[in-house]
């Protein structure tokens, strides 16, 4: 029980209230996942209350609720229900699909109490008897607006829809006032509440996106049942059903198909018109043009920077050469200088050493030794270098004639001490580089490095001689004669043999003598083992083995001359031609001769087998 | 769509469906609603269930028990010690975490307590989908208030790898709460619920407020060291009593003889919640002996009288702590499997003379079928993730009161808008003032402070009572905003109280 207000108390506030505190709850229950919602949806009020205040507006407007009577009610014909307009028939026309299934009820209530035969003829009104009387059609309106799945059927076809889809043409000029009723209009058909509304101009990308990407998409539950031409019901047996129901589903296939495109092109359509999507599309493109554009600019600052810095580099490193040069030019002028004056030194001392050698007419009295001493004396100039020259002049002033005597004769012998052994370097050195010449030589002549012993190039060189230049393909025929005759069984081609032939032209000829003079040791050192085994072995050995010892020595071109000249003067046919032979030759037996024709006609023979080979292989 | 809520024991493991808006335990396949919480490693094959904890006598070493209690813990941490010291199956460490130690024939396995937990979840898992039909992925998984992160998220996983989807975690007393739908027809309101829940190894008591449909703990007290199986084996130490009273031998020392009397002393217990009388038998308990007595239930309350004193005593001390008398609290709700024993029942009857004890769902099966509820209000939703924050709620700090006064004339005050009051928040009333009155005053007041006061002037004076409807909308601040209005002339008025923040 509330109190009484004293007179001069008035509404007011006297303290502030606790601010509020923060507790933990626990996750569980239906009112968490309420509030937990409410939260994220950032509602202020309570959740419960909204929907309370929802219900109280329903109810409002139930009472509100006026309904028209429908003024050709009473001509319908009831065989004709499927035309009707059944909202209009219950009083709901205006109202129509947005009527709630309590004013429904409470529309067909009215209309019932109004015009339920029993009523109307209490007051005195003709009735037609049966199915006939109008009062069916309400009903029926009833029957079919109760059912939310007959109602949905007639909503979808509502005679009062307006299927238009507004033309381009229509669009472009006023495209809001044209298309904002279109898309209301058509919202009803969406499953989902809470359809996005076209917008206003100024509408954010979001929005547009939402609204376009929505209706894009749309989830239609308009379906023409209610247009079903054959009634499954009035059907006579399964087949016939069956077959009435294929029918009906194939038309409302096709009128959802068309009810798509009509969806599709309204949406299409606004989305060519919409001024908003053409804004959007030129801001993008500027977007991407000014992105392009700054893209471009930063590689080119970037290039530009690059440039730069290499300039700048290439700036350093040309100040830090020519630094560098100025350096060494500078240290080459400095050596330049020090060099002459060096020089200048070396001229003097060697002047002084002159004057002094000179002053003490060369150390000695005899003419000839003085001029020894002279070229002694110049080739120290020559020499020795500026500290060594400066120490003997030093010694030469310092010490009496003797003493400079030895001293300058001293440094002549270490002079040409060092010269002799400089000599002996030189030669060292030269054999060396021969040496390396003859191994390289020997390396690039054969690719699985065939060394030349001794025995092939005295093989070579005689082949050289035996075909002079001008020979048909002489390098090959040398080759393969070398192939033939050589004991190393190392096989050698053109190219090996010419190069070898080359460097042998090449060395100094005292080698060549050299390498020959090393085939005759050869010869020597084998011809003469064989004898001593001979003599050991075989003491009943032939008499004339004698005489071939005593020939073992080659065949000098003096001899090789005389031997040829006598086999031209004695023919084949010569009695005792051999004998003949012999005595032309001097110092050569009958049996050498024979051996050395022998021989002869073999080389000839092998020459010639070794020419037809390279013809052969020249043919092929 | 189905999803069900398991309850993930000490002891016991047990799961609820909810289907078409009811939540129902369901039986696994020996037929009990109740799956005891134990899991038995045999050479080729793991065992979880009844036949484990019935083959736990031959098998102590490779049977696992009370997993929960090592779960999502370290090797170092206390309980854990205390369980290994407890555990039958050797405890090692491995890394700083326990793991069991399996004997399976030649090998030796290292089970983690996670596995064990996976196995249970498991079966809990099958059993809902043989009673389904379906395959069943959703559902909610209690933990007891203490559970630390660790725990929770070692619970979660081992569910998860047990291929449930799970959509929350939700402590063991709201979710009794739940079962008994507390506070949630209607979010108006405010109450106090006592929630005794004695399981098998641990009593744990909690009270909760329950305000505008949301419940928040305000002091909680968990003991792990009663329990059910306190007085199976309160019991059995008495049955071995009596058997070394007929046979002159001892069979505490022997642990197999041990086993045997617990279990048969448990089926005794679970007889005597029922009925009068239970009769113990054992077959050759000990040297081949048989063994056979009947205990009554005035006999086993006095065996176990001191931990009957032992279990109620955490309830005075919580209702000390909240600053609660017993008769603020509106509702008890009771738990846990031992939550059955008729002596425990009238003990807390006592201490609650006038306050309803709600034991219609039967004690074990609370928690269950409250997560099954939640799961049923989250299934199909998508949930938001719980933070921390989100379970934190605005809440009005203290009672807004209306001072008023009774029908001797003595000054009383009217709470009209209580404290923790998840903001923001609406609530009306309809105040009275005497018709013969043409002005009424409404003064509010906060913790004893006035903070505003409403005079509505010019009524016109009727014999009937003046009808003030009264509507206080604060804020999640805490500013509140007030409108009287008079119902016959329509004559109001409105106030808006900032805060203290605001105001300064």
């Amino acid at each position: 029980m509330l109190k009484e207000a004293s007179d001069g108390q008035l509404t007011a506030l006297f303290d502030a209230v606790a601010a509020s505190e923060q507790v933990q709850v626990e996750p569980v229950g239906r009112w968490f996942e309420a509030f937990l919602k409410r939260r994220s949806r950032n509602v202020s009020a309570s959740f419960q209350e909204l929907e309370e205040e929802e219900e109280l507006s329903e109810e409002e407007e139930d009472e509100e609720l006026q309904l028209e009577e429908y003024p050709m009610l009473k001509t319908l014909d009831p065989k004709d229900w499927k035309n009707q307009d059944h909202y209009a028939v219950l009083g709901l026309a205006r109202v129509r699909y947005k009527a709630t299934q309590k004013q429904i009820k409470a529309a067909h209530k009215a209309m019932v109490l109004k015009h339920h035969p029993d009523k109307r003829k209490a007051a005195g009104e003709q009735i037609v008897e049966g199915d006939n009387d109008y009062f069916t059609c309400i009903t029926k309106a009833m029957e079919m607006l109760s059912d939310p799945v007959k109602r949905r059927a007639f909503d979808s076809v509502d005679p009062t829809f307006d299927n238009m889809v507004p033309s381009k043409a229509e669009g472009k000029e006023n495209f809001f006032e044209v298309f904002a009723p279109v898309f209301e209009r058509n919202s009803r058909w969406s499953v989902k509440k809470h359809v996005p509304s076209l917008g206003s101009k100024d509408a954010s990308f979001e929005e547009v996106d939402h609204f376009y990407s929505f209706w894009y998409n749309f989830d239609s539950w308009r379906e023409f049942s209610y247009l079903d031409e054959e009634e499954k019901e009035k059907a006579e047996c399964r087949d016939e059903r069956r077959w009435i129901e294929k029918q009906n589903r194939a038309s409302r296939a096709q009128r959802k198909k068309e009810e798509m495109n009509r969806i599709r092109t309204l949406v299409d359509t606004a989305y060519n018109c919409d001024p908003r999507i053409k804004k959007f599309k030129e801001e993008e493109k500027a977007r991407k043009e000014s992105e392009k554009k700054a893209k471009a600019e930063a590689r080119k600052r970037e290039q530009e920077e690059k440039e730069r810095v290499r300039q700048e580099e290439e700036k350093a490193a040309r100040m830090l050469k020519e630094k560098e040069e100025e350096l060494a030019r500078q240290a080459a002028q400095q050596a330049k200088k020090e060099k002459e004056v060096q020089k200048k030194a070396i001229k003097k001392e060697r002047q002084k050493l002159r004057t002094t050698c000179k002053t003490h007419s060369y150390f000695t009295d005899n003419e000839a030794d003085g001029v020894r001493m002279m070229e002694e004396v110049e080739k120290l100039c020559d020499r020795l270098e500026l500290s060594s020259l400066q120490t003997l002049n030093e010694a030469l002033a310092s010490g009496n004639k003797e003493q400079s005597k030895a001293a300058l004769e001293k440094q002549v012998q270490e002079v040409n001490n060092q010269m002799q052994k400089e000599k002996e370097a030189e030669m060292q050195a030269q054999q060396a580089v021969r040496g390396a010449e003859q191994t390289s030589a020997g390396g690039g002549g054969g690719a699985n490095n065939r060394g030349w012993n001794e025995e092939d190039l005295q093989l070579l060189i005689k082949a050289v001689n035996l075909f002079p230049a001008g020979t048909n393909a002489r390098w090959e025929v040398i080759a393969s004669y070398m192939n033939q005759h050589s004991s190393s069984g190392v096989k050698r081609t053109a190219k090996d043999v010419i190069n070898k032939a080359k460097t042998l032209q090449k060395l100094d000829p005292h080698q060549k003598d050299e390498i020959n003079r090393k085939a005759f040791e050869k010869f020597k050192k084998e011809h003469s083992v064989v004898p001593q085994t001979v003599d050991n072995a075989a003491p009943s050995e032939r008499f004339d083995a004698v005489g071939a010892e005593s020939n073992s020595s080659p065949w000098t071109t003096e001899e090789q001359k005389l031997l040829e000249q006598a086999l031209k003067t004695f023919p084949v046919n010569t009695p005792e031609r051999w004998e003949k032979i012999s005595e032309a030759v001097p110092g050569r037996s009958k049996k050498d001769c024979m051996k050395r024709y022998k021989e002869l006609v073999e080389m000839i023979k092998a020459k010639k087998a070794a020419q037809e080979q390279v013809a052969a292989k020249n043919k092929k | 769509m189905a999803a069900i809520g398991v309850h993930f024991g000490y002891t016991c493991a047990c799961v609820a469906v909810f289907k078409d808006g009811r939540a129902d335990v369901v039986a696994n396949d020996a037929g009990d609603r109740v799956t005891p919480a134990v899991v038995a490693y045999r050479d080729t094959e793991q065992i979880v269930g009844i036949a484990a904890k019935q083959g736990r006598i031959r098998n102590a070493t490779n049977t696992v028990v009370k997993v929960k209690q090592i779960l999502g813990r370290c090797y170092d941490d206390p309980d854990a010690q205390a369980h290994r010291e407890e555990s039958k199956c050797i405890v090692v460490n491995k890394s700083d975490l326990p793991r069991y130690e399996i004997d399976t024939g030649e090998t030796t396995k290292y089970v983690s307590p996670e596995d064990v937990a996976k196995l249970i979840f498991h079966k809990m898992k099958e059993t809902a989908q043989s009673a389904l039909g379906s395959d069943v992925k959703d559902a909610v998984i209690t933990v007891p208030f203490e559970f630390g992160e660790m725990q929770k998220n070692a619970l979660r996983q081992a569910a998860e790898s047990a291929g449930f989807d799970v959509l929350r975690l939700i402590h063991e007393p709201s979710a009794a709460l739940l079962a008994y739908g507390i506070g949630q027809d209607s979010p108006l309101g405010k109450s106090h619920v006592l929630v005794y829940k004695l399981g098998g190894t641990s009593l744990s008591v909690t009270v909760l407020e329950v305000n505008s449909g949301m419940y928040r703990v305000l002091a909680t007290q968990t003991d792990h060291r009663t329990g059910g199986e306190s007085f199976t084996h309160e019991l059995a130490q008495h049955l071995a009593a009596e058997f070394k009273k007929t046979f002159k031998l001892d069979v505490t020392g022997n642990p197999r003889a041990m086993l045997k009397l617990m279990n048969s002393a448990d089926v005794a217990k679970h007889t005597l919640s029922t009925l009068g009388s239970a009769n113990c038998f054992v077959d050759s308990l000990y040297d081949g002996m048989d063994f056979e007595c009947n205990v009554s239930r005035a006999r086993f309350e006095l065996i176990c009288s001191s931990l009957f004193n032992k279990s109620i005593q955490p309830i005075k001390g919580l209702l000390e702590q909240v600053n609660l008398s017993s008769s603020d609290i509106n509702k008890v709700v009771l738990c846990g499997g031992s939550a059955r024993i008729p002596k425990l029942q009238q003990m807390i009857r006592d201490l609650f003379p006038d306050v309803e004890l709600l034991n219609s769902i039967p004690p074990d099966e609370v928690i269950p079928v409250g997560a099954a509820m939640q799961a049923g209000i989250l299934v199909g939703k998508d949930s938001l993730a719980l933070g921390e924050d989100s379970i934190t709620v605005d809440c009005c700090a203290s009672d807004i009161t209306a001072k008023e006064v009774d029908d001797s004339g003595a000054e009383v005050f009217t709470v009209l808008f209580p404290s923790g009051t998840p903001l923001p928040a609406r609530r009306q009333h309809t105040l009275q003032g005497p018709g013969s009155l043409s002005s009424v005053s409404l003064e509010l007041y906060q913790a004893q402070r006035p903070i505003a006061q409403i005079v509505l002037r010019d009524l016109e004076p009727k014999d009937e009572l003046h009808d003030i409807d009264t509507v206080l909308t604060m804020k999640r601040d805490g500013s509140l905003h007030v409108t009287c209005t008079e119902q016959s002339s329509g004559r109001s008025e409105a106030v808006t109280i900032q805060t203290a923040a605001a105001a300064s």
